[in-house]
């Protein structure tokens, strides 16, 4: 294993969330998405930490600090959402459709 | 000098949420303790800030990654009048609804998370590193996504507030790649050692993430081709929240990119500077076009203030202590008149449709109001004896100093257009005939003394520029 297999892992997550976000029509398929970018991105620091940082800690705690800050912004994403669900029974991003030009 | 109490208002501000939030607990629903302190505190805060003398030179260090240099401080001013104007500007649509939709609840805890994201502000103009610089925007960003879905009887809140917290957190994770590609490229997340390597010598890692990164603020500042989610979120927020949303959220954004730019990718500026003329470009062009056709007040803001951010990314393209500068007085200019807008804006949409409509014959009913809309709109469109000239000249300035004079060119010239949909606003106010079917308006006296503070501070700002010279004087960064 090397940093080259990883940093692509990684880049194919990000590709793969970027690709389900357009596809996916369903709020928590899309929040599903959002997660693997941001897992993309953790993978990233911990193989820059592991295989070639000068600063090895600063990166493995960096994706600690992303995990929690990803839980929190889900908390909220997901009130949201259920506030929508309530309005309209279903969660079909179809629907946003109040508010355009 | 800075001495080691400057970091005080800092903490207020972070322990400030928890007391007001926690004064609930021990009074009624009707209470109006918790509105007391907050407002105390806020004032409290900003003076305090107003204490610290701007001393330039290198700023200090607190625990090696919070900073506090002048370019700091200022910011910090910035966003407390932010936050000031935007809780008074929210008290009203807690006592009564607003824009046909129910009154809001909970004034404590509104207060709490506009100080959680004026802090999350603080948080990005002091940090020196990657990781305390990630956790303040996102201390900024994520209060701002639960504030835009603040009225829960309201549909096009939660709309908007999913439409948001969609857009929101794919900029994150932009980002955040963008950030692991610049800690691998540098070894370190300490902003010294970022710009050290960068210096040294790049490579395609330091492009991906330069790219990463602008992708994602530029969804935060709505630039070009990231900011279709504004208007609607514009729209479909409470009036206030959009008010916030449009200067402390944009406020926190520019500094991010400020910092970055002045700071860790300083090396490589002028390999950069295209980009942002070009993002600066087609950002102010589509904000101007897109308010060309807006008939609603608040979509029609929306667009004007995303023309606003390419006129405040031209400032970039300066050098530090320029542009800096030239941003942080466009800042101030920019939240007063946005804010005046508002107030006017929240007054007609608690009585009226908030359409251009319901301006007609406003200067024959309440030519008070009539006046602080032409005041406001002046301002923004940027017509001399007014705030906005000067801080639009300074951007300008501060662009065509290092020589990019096509760019400054093109955004002058959208001036005009941008004058063009400013001037139909105050059209409708002071020429269009007078429609009977429009209910009166009503001020109360906090609204009429704000508006009246507001408009005073817009021509003052302008006429005497001794004022600014006082930011611009003996401020080298």
């Amino acid at each position: 294993m090397t940093l080259m297999n990883c940093l692509i892992l990684a880049f194919l997550l990000f590709g793969i969330g970027v690709w389900g976000l357009m596809r996916r029509r369903h709020l928590i398929g899309m929040l599903i998405s959002i997660e693997l970018m941001l897992n993309a991105a953790n993978i990233n620091f911990i193989s820059f930490a592991y295989f070639s940082a000068s600063d090895s800690t600063a990166g493995a705690l960096f994706s600690i600090f992303v995990i929690a800050v990803t839980a929190c912004e889900m908390a909220i994403a997901l009130a949201i959402i259920v506030s929508m669900y309530r309005r309209y029974k279903s969660l079909d991003v179809e629907q946003l459709r109040d508010l355009h030009d | 000098m800075y001495i080691p109490n400057f970091i005080i208002p800092d903490l207020l501000l972070l322990l400030f949420p928890f007391i007001v939030i926690g004064s609930r607990l021990f009074c009624t629903d009707r209470s109006k303790v918790p509105w007391r302190i907050a407002n105390i505190g806020f004032i409290a805060i900003f003076v305090l800030l107003n204490f610290i003398p701007l001393s330039g030179g290198v700023g200090r260090f607190f625990i090696t990654n919070w900073h506090i240099d002048d370019f700091g401080v200022l910011m910090r001013e910035v966003l407390m009048v932010s936050a000031i104007l935007g809780i008074w500007l929210a008290k009203d649509y807690f006592e009564h609804g607003g824009d046909g939709k129910p009154a809001m609840h909970q004034i404590a805890e509104f207060i709490g998370t506009v100080a959680f994201a004026t802090f999350g502000g603080f948080t990005v103009v002091s940090a020196c590193d990657l990781l305390t610089f990630f956790l303040g925007l996102e201390i900024a960003t994520i209060p701002m996504y639960a504030l835009a879905a603040w009225n829960k009887r309201d549909q096009y809140g939660s709309e908007a507030a999913t439409k948001y917290i969609l857009m929101g957190s794919v900029a994150t994770a932009f980002e955040l790649f963008g950030f692991s590609y610049l800690y691998g490229f540098a070894g370190s997340i300490h902003f010294d050692s970022i710009q050290h390597a960068v210096a040294s010598g790049s490579s395609p890692l330091l492009w991906i993430a330069v790219l990463f990164l602008f992708a994602g603020i530029g969804f935060k500042l709505t630039l070009f081709p990231f900011y279709t989610w504004a208007p609607d979120v514009y729209e479909g927020a409470p009036t206030p929240v959009t008010a916030i949303l449009s200067v402390t959220s944009k406020a926190t954004a520019i500094a991010f990119l400020v910092v970055l730019v002045y700071g860790p990718l300083s090396p490589i500026k002028e390999q950069v500077a295209p980009f942002i003329a070009l993002l600066a470009g087609t950002t102010l062009f589509v904000g101007n076009l897109g308010a060309l056709k807006q008939s609603r007040l608040r979509r029609f803001m929306a667009y004007s203030s995303i023309a606003q951010a390419g006129y405040i990314m031209v400032a970039l393209l300066g050098d530090a202590v320029m542009g800096k500068t030239a941003i942080i007085y466009y800042l101030f200019v920019y939240a007063i008149s946005n804010y005046l807008a508002f107030f006017i804006f929240g007054i007609i949409g608690h009585h009226r449709e908030e359409t251009f409509d319901s301006l007609r014959g406003l200067s024959k009913q309440k030519p008070t109001l009539a006046i602080a809309l032409a005041v406001a709109m002046f301002s923004l469109a940027g017509i001399p004896p007014l705030a906005g000239f000067f801080g639009k000249f300074h951007l300008f300035f501060s662009g065509a100093s290092t020589g990019h004079y096509g760019i400054v060119a093109f955004a002058v010239l959208n001036n005009v257009l941008a004058l063009y949909y400013y001037l139909q606003l105050i059209k409708s106010a002071w020429i269009d005939d007078t429609d009977e079917h429009l209910n009166p308006l009503r001020m109360t006296k906090r609204q009429r003394n704000v508006i009246v503070l507001l408009t005073v501070a817009v021509i003052v700002l302008g006429v005497l520029p001794f004022l600014s010279d006082n930011i611009f004087a003996g401020f080298t960064f």
